[in-house]
């Protein structure tokens, strides 16, 4: 073989070194398995979803009343994603909550206040009880990093997966390059997981600037695409997610914003929100961004946040909050000059993701069965790649699920592993190589660009036939475009790579909402021209899969676990 | 690489600097660069267009050599919302 290339053997690769995919790592290196971890930057001490501390903490604590319980949570789990979602494995996650809550403590992670010494534990988005924990995360992370390090896992940084090895429906490895030294890496494992985030830079937002957003715009749904090529059934990928931010800055602190207690105004200073829900600004994420969206469009805008009736103790711990999600907001204001605390900030609608639309524990992305198990044998998935998300708590807890269910499936694997096929991994590199120093070629930049305007346009908040036909030929066009993709150098080969994922995420994401013929959730999935809820025959997942000449729909009923559409026969014991 | 039209978001002050590479080792979109162990060099904003303005860099600088400056179109930006939220297609 070539240079530069690293044969690996192991029994479990992890792609994704945020919450997910350590808290994957862990069981795993419990028992006793070899670990490789990829990692496209260096955020084992830190959030895959946002790269900073976190500031909040869902889950239910058991501690006696009925509301703490998981099956109260679960009760209401139906209603709150307006009935879709796999029951069977958002029931399990909840189930865990607890369990997981006291694993993280164990590790170290301090869950309480430090002015009360108590939990502070507060309501929003909707959900039934007060099951958001506010804390100071800095440190979260570095607490399950550190055991992912003490377990001695092979940690491989700035290093992109760029395709699975699949065999008659069964992972057995990987490609991946480190983008600073050029190195590939062939990695032979009895089991991987998929825990590389959400999908970002797909659409356009306020400052016109692709990385500024509110989630990670380094997770690229890498994961999606990657499982998609190789085989794998996703769901839910017409859902799209949006949030408000201060305008300008597509930052996190939504969550810290609307439980202590901060309003929404229009332009004619009328807070709003409660004309949309009953909640007002504790609705659920979706119904937050769907009424600002609705003001938007009716002439209300600018929408503004409001804070000034708030007390000085609420604001100190608002601003305190905010800065452990996002560092720079509190220079962000300060460089515009605008006090939160006494002055309205104007906010906007951000760019679109493809996550859980706004909604707890309907995820958008690999679909995965109570093991977190995708339709491939031996593929895991989990965090906000799988169809069970739960922001931070959720990859927690299914990332801890699907470890233990990477541990059953390496002990029940019977028969070798297919050998890596050296003709096969080099033909990949070179092609993958095939974008370094052309001579002619085009940019990333501006076919992102290109995607991005095409998602905003026809993909976005406003859908109908017509607008979705339109961009899948655009995104269509842009497909065949891919081979004169030009990298300047590793870094811009890894930036390539994921410009295509890009783009084969917008078209799955078209073609699902092309096939929903219903709105749901409001914006999240809005069709102008099936403008109503069709709960007869639309309480359905929509599923998407590689075709013969593109992305194929299927559909199932939520009343059955998306596992029931697997092919694969085989449950890890 | 760097193009001198791009907004520079991360201003490093070479008289404090000291040349630790920790600004190189956590940023995660793999956008500062540093020749490890070299103390004749500043640390290089390879790809300023990638930013998204999270201040991991000048959060974890041991001297305080380094801060985060916002572009004019974040932090007066001129955008109408609405034009992100989507045409109609007839």
């Amino acid at each position: 073989m070539r240079d530069n290339w690293t044969i690996l053997e192991t029994d479990v690769l992890v792609v994704g070194g945020g919450v997910a995919g350590t808290m994957a790592a862990i069981p795993a290196l419990e028992a006793g398995l070899k670990v490789v971890l990829c990692e496209k930057g260096k955020v084992l001490d830190h959030c895959g979803s946002i790269g900073c501390g976190v500031d909040h903490y869902l889950t239910v604590m058991d501690t006696g009343p009925e509301w703490d319980t998981p099956e109260f949570l679960i009760k209401h789990v139906p209603e709150l994603t307006d009935y879709i979602v796999d029951m069977a494995v958002a029931g399990r996650v909840i189930r865990e909550m607890p369990r997981i809550f006291r694993i993280l403590e164990s590790f170290g992670v301090d869950f309480k206040d430090r002015m009360t010494g108590d939990y502070y534990r507060l309501r929003s988005f909707g959900l039934p009880g007060t099951y958001h924990i506010n804390f100071d995360g800095t440190d979260f992370k570095k607490h399950i990093g550190e055991r992912v390090r003490k377990g001695k896992a092979t940690v491989l940084m700035r290093t992109m997966v760029v395709q699975l090895l699949v065999a008659d429906n069964r992972a057995y490895g990987a490609i991946a390059f480190n983008f600073r030294s050029g190195e590939w890496c062939a990695i032979r494992a009895k089991s991987v997981v998929l825990a590389a985030g959400d999908v970002n830079r797909i659409s356009r937002n306020a400052s016109g600037l692709a990385f500024d957003s509110w989630h990670f715009p380094y997770n690229t749904g890498d994961a999606q695409a990657m499982g998609y090529r190789a085989g794998a059934m996703l769901a839910n990928m017409e859902s799209v997610e949006a949030t408000l931010t201060p305008k300008g800055f597509s930052c996190q602190g939504l969550n810290a914003l609307v439980s202590l207690g901060a309003y929404f105004v229009n332009k004619r200073g009328e807070r709003f929100m409660f004309k949309y829900d009953g909640k007002g600004e504790n609705a659920r994420r979706a119904v937050i961004a769907d009424a600002a969206i609705n003001e938007y469009l009716l002439g209300n805008g600018p929408v503004y946040l409001d804070c000034r009736h708030l007390p000085q103790e609420m604001l100190d711990r608002m601003e305190f909050t905010l800065q452990v999600d996002r560092y720079t907001l509190p220079a962000f204001y300060r460089q515009k000059g605008v006090n939160f605390r006494e002055e309205l900030v104007e906010i906007s609608v951000s760019e679109l993701s493809i996550r859980r639309s706004g909604v707890y524990f309907r995820g958008s992305g690999l679909a995965v069965d109570e093991n977190g198990e995708t339709s491939i044998e031996a593929l895991f998935a989990a965090g906000d790649c799988a169809t069970v998300s739960g922001g931070i708590a959720g990859a927690a807890v299914l990332g801890h699920i699907a470890g233990e269910g990477v541990v059953q499936r390496v002990r029940s694997t019977n028969g070798a592993l297919p050998a890596i096929d050296l003709r096969a991994v080099e033909a990949i590199r070179a092609q993958s190589e095939s974008h370094l120093g052309r001579r002619d070629g085009i940019a990333w930049q501006g076919f992102e660009d290109a995607i991005r305007q095409t998602v905003t346009d026809y993909v976005g908040v406003r859908r109908n036939e017509a607008g979705l036909k339109l961009a899948l030929s655009s995104l269509g066009a842009l497909a065949r475009r891919e081979p004169s993709l030009l990298a300047e150098d590793l870094h811009g080969l890894m930036r390539v790579h994921e410009a295509k994922n890009i783009r084969m995420n917008a078209e799955i994401m078209a073609t699902a909402s092309l096939a929903r013929r219903e709105t749901r959730t409001g914006s999240s999935h809005r069709r102008l021209d099936y403008p109503q809820t069709d709960e007869d025959n639309w309480r359905k997942f929509v599923i998407v899969d590689r075709g013969g000449d593109g992305p194929r729909v299927h559909t199932l009923s939520t009343e059955r676990p998306l596992s029931d559409a697997f092919e694969r026969s085989t449950a890890a014991a | 690489m760097a193009n001198a039209k791009i907004h520079n978001p991360i201003a490093i002050d070479p008289e404090k600097c000291v040349r630790c590479d920790l600004c190189d080792w956590i940023c995660p979109g793999d956008l500062i660069h540093h020749e490890e162990g070299n103390k004749a060099k500043l640390p290089v904003i390879a790809y300023p267009d990638e930013c998204w303005y999270c201040g991991l860099c000048q959060s974890i600088c041991p001297v305080n050599a380094i801060t985060v400056v916002f572009p004019e179109q974040m932090v007066r930006n001129r955008t109408d919302v609405v034009k992100l939220l989507g045409k109609v297609v007839e």
